[in-house]
């Protein structure tokens, strides 16, 4: 409550001096970011196209493709070979003329620049959504409810469960819980599609009470409590395996987070004030500590878009990084590209919600960058 | 109970584990200090001063030991309370503390104001409003103007910085504040006007304090008593005039003349040698190695004697003495 009352009685020349300040670090940092959005997707658009090579493929593709088309079309049997050839030309040159291959490819660079930042990510070359759609932006929508649920919901336990965990640790410090827990922070060292195959191999087939990979049973079940049930019996093995790999190791660092920012002469200091600790860790050590807290858990929740490749094949899990191996198998690179530009967009929005988040949460970063 | 002081510390112990051994901060400190007075304790570097500080007010390091004693306040002994109980019914309450990184004492996160009416929202249960108007005051008495209630710590001087935390200490009127090295990171100017400060807070409010310092010369401004420390003891406990006018104990003989004056022609004196490991304390006495005056005796621990009323020594050079 005092909190309130503080920021009430503030004087309102330095809340415009602050709003002042604060609206032209957002256009700089805006600039910034908009910027290093622009660097990210046209390295990858050049990376994607091996910078031009990945055309001379596509000519060789689109010409026997061409010609394979031609020579099965039975309206074209009475044609003689050389106007034959000539439909073939004619129909690559259109095809050229569609993909604009003809032009350098620095030239379309700039282009395919253009549209990403515009979010039209064009259609794919080879893939398609399970629907069928050519469109690189419905192949991945249909991914990411997949990826969002499985890793949301293991990331999420992870950074709640051992926040308030080493929160309370660090109280604890030294104690035979504590120590057991730092014993324990080298189970992290193996990934969590390591402890997927055992615990795959415990409960699916020692013991087969969950199935063993997909998302939902096949067929899917009716009614949207059955759906949810067969959802949640296929989420518990790989959110087991996440939460395994990655717990200890997140406690022991939040702990040590902790640790450092517990003995800051201000915590000591509420101490001997007498306040009740309940107070001190609420606002002597993580009210100053929210920023790196807060960051952390945004890092967190960007990191989830790009889901995890070999985790997603252990557990047959529909998701998007499954479909960026499959891109990248297939050079299929507008699929490609697109999922980069969705997650530069992402980091580039989360980093700037940070920023103004710092601004509010710090005073000293408020008033600093005037 | 007029004769019970305001505080009195018995055979003060506190050891702590570190990574090479036990080491033995506190090694048996008795002292007291009584309404209204001017204590300070003096030594050198590492020789347990802010460890005093801190187990008076019960802030002890995560790894510690052993800690034992007696620490009686109005005559009632306080070892015994609970944590909660001490945390309610001692800390800021009866006693407050002025740390000794004053400037890193202040939440970077909060308003200086805000941290200062903090003690009387918690232990008083009194409105924001209330604390407010009781800070603002108290920020009048220690000189700093009641505009940088709103401010946050960063954007304060060093000096004012170290008022809002003296501030913060007197805020809930409490009778003794502890004042670790409070000066020793300012200028001399700012020195001074707060230590003016100090004599005029004890004069208005009655307030005592034991002000730990290695500052000999500042410090002598405001001592009514002084009690010097040498490796996690204390080895001579008297009066100011008497202290500075005569001292008793080897040490307090030479570290009284190591003091810099003004018009004198003499070099200041330096002690050879460095004080003890607290890990592995000699046996005998603890200063027995820089001693000139060293004798057989040195060998055993020396007992605290008595000279006259207000004076204790910890050396066998005073066996004369009646022993504490």
């Amino acid at each position: 409550m005092t909190d309130r009352d503080g920021a009430i009685a503030a004087p309102a020349r330095g809340f415009l001096r602050d709003l002042r300040r604060l609206s032209v670090f957002t256009v700089k940092r805006l600039a910034a970011l908009f910027l290093t959005v622009l660097v990210g997707v046209y390295l990858t658009i050049l990376i994607a196209n091996m910078g031009g090579q990945v055309d001379e493929l596509r000519m060789v593709q689109i010409q026997s493709t061409v010609a394979e088309q031609v020579r099965a079309d039975p309206a074209f049997f009475d044609l003689s070979a050389q106007e034959r050839n000539e439909l073939i030309q004619r129909q690559v040159q259109l095809e050229v003329d569609r993909l604009r291959l003809d032009q350098p490819f620095i030239v379309r660079s700039v282009d395919y620049l253009q549209q990403a930042i515009r979010l039209d990510l064009g259609r794919s070359e080879h893939m398609h959504s399970d629907r069928g759609a050519r469109e690189v932006y419905w192949i991945i929508v249909e991914r990411l409810p997949a990826t969002l649920l499985l890793f949301g919901t293991a990331n999420l336990l992870v950074f709640f469960a051992s926040v308030f965990i080493a929160l309370g640790l660090s109280r604890r410090y030294g104690s035979a819980l504590d120590r057991s827990v730092i014993a324990l922070a080298p189970s992290s060292a193996a990934p969590g599609w390591f402890y997927g195959i055992f615990l795959i191999l415990l409960f699916a087939f020692v013991i087969p009470i969950l199935p063993a990979g997909g998302m939902v049973d096949v067929p899917p079940p009716e009614g949207t409590l059955a759906y949810a049930a067969s959802l949640l019996r296929h989420m518990l093995l790989p959110v087991t395996a996440m939460f395994i790999s990655t717990i200890f190791i997140s406690i022991y660092s939040w702990r040590t987070f902790f640790l450092i920012h517990s003995s800051e002469d201000y915590v000591e200091m509420a101490r001997a004030k007498g306040l009740p600790s309940g107070l001190i860790e609420r606002r002597y050590v993580l009210r100053p500590t929210l920023s790196p807290i807060i960051t952390s858990f945004a890092l967190m929740l960007i990191g989830l878009w790009s889901g995890a490749i070999i985790l997603e094949q252990v557990f047959n899990w529909p998701g998007l990084g499954t479909l960026l191996f499959q891109a990248i198998g297939h050079r299929d690179t507008p699929v490609i590209i697109g999922t980069v530009v969705i997650f530069a967009y992402l980091l580039a929005v989360t980093v700037f919600l940070l920023d103004i988040l710092y601004a509010l949460l710090d005073p000293r970063v408020r008033v600093g960058t005037g | 109970m007029a004769s019970e002081p305001l505080l009195r510390v018995e055979d003060l112990r506190l050891h702590y584990r570190s990574g090479n051994g036990v080491v033995r901060a506190l090694d048996g400190v008795s002292f007291d200090i009584r309404r209204n007075e001017a204590l300070v304790v003096l030594g050198e570097s590492g020789c347990g001063k802010s460890t005093l500080a801190k187990a008076l007010m019960r802030l002890l390091p995560r790894n510690v030991q052993h800690f034992s004693g007696n620490l009686l306040v109005d005559g009632v002994e306080t070892m015994g309370f609970s944590e909660e109980r001490f945390r309610r019914e001692v800390r800021w309450v009866r006693i407050s503390m002025v740390m000794q990184a004053a400037m890193n004492a202040l939440n970077p996160v909060i308003r200086v104001g805000e941290q200062v009416a903090e003690p009387l929202r918690v232990h008083r249960g009194w409105s924001a409003r209330q604390a407010r108007e009781r800070t603002a005051e108290v920020f009048g008495l220690v000189g700093i103007s009641a505009d940088f209630l709103q401010r946050y710590p960063f954007e304060l001087s060093g000096g004012m910085r170290q008022r809002a935390v003296l501030a913060m200490a007197l805020v809930t009127e409490p009778d003794l504040v502890i004042m670790d090295e409070p000066t020793s990171a300012l200028d001399v100017l700012t020195q001074a006007s707060i230590m003016n400060a100090l004599k005029r807070i004890k004069q208005e409010l009655g307030t005592s304090f034991i002000l730990i310092t290695h500052d000999i010369s500042t410090s002598s401004e405001i001592a009514e008593r002084v009690a010097l420390m040498y490796a996690g003891q204390l080895v001579e406990f008297a009066d100011a005039k008497d202290f500075f006018g005569e001292p008793a104990h080897p040490y307090s003989k030479l570290l009284m003349a190591s003091v810099p004056r003004l018009h004198q022609e003499e070099t200041p004196v330096h002690i050879p040698g460095q004080p003890p490991n607290l890990l592995d304390p000699p046996e005998g006495c603890r200063f027995a190695e820089r001693c000139p005056s060293r004798f057989d005796r040195c060998d055993r621990d020396p007992e605290t004697f008595r000279i006259g009323n207000r004076r204790t020594v910890r050396c066998w050079l005073h066996a004369a003495g009646s022993r504490v």
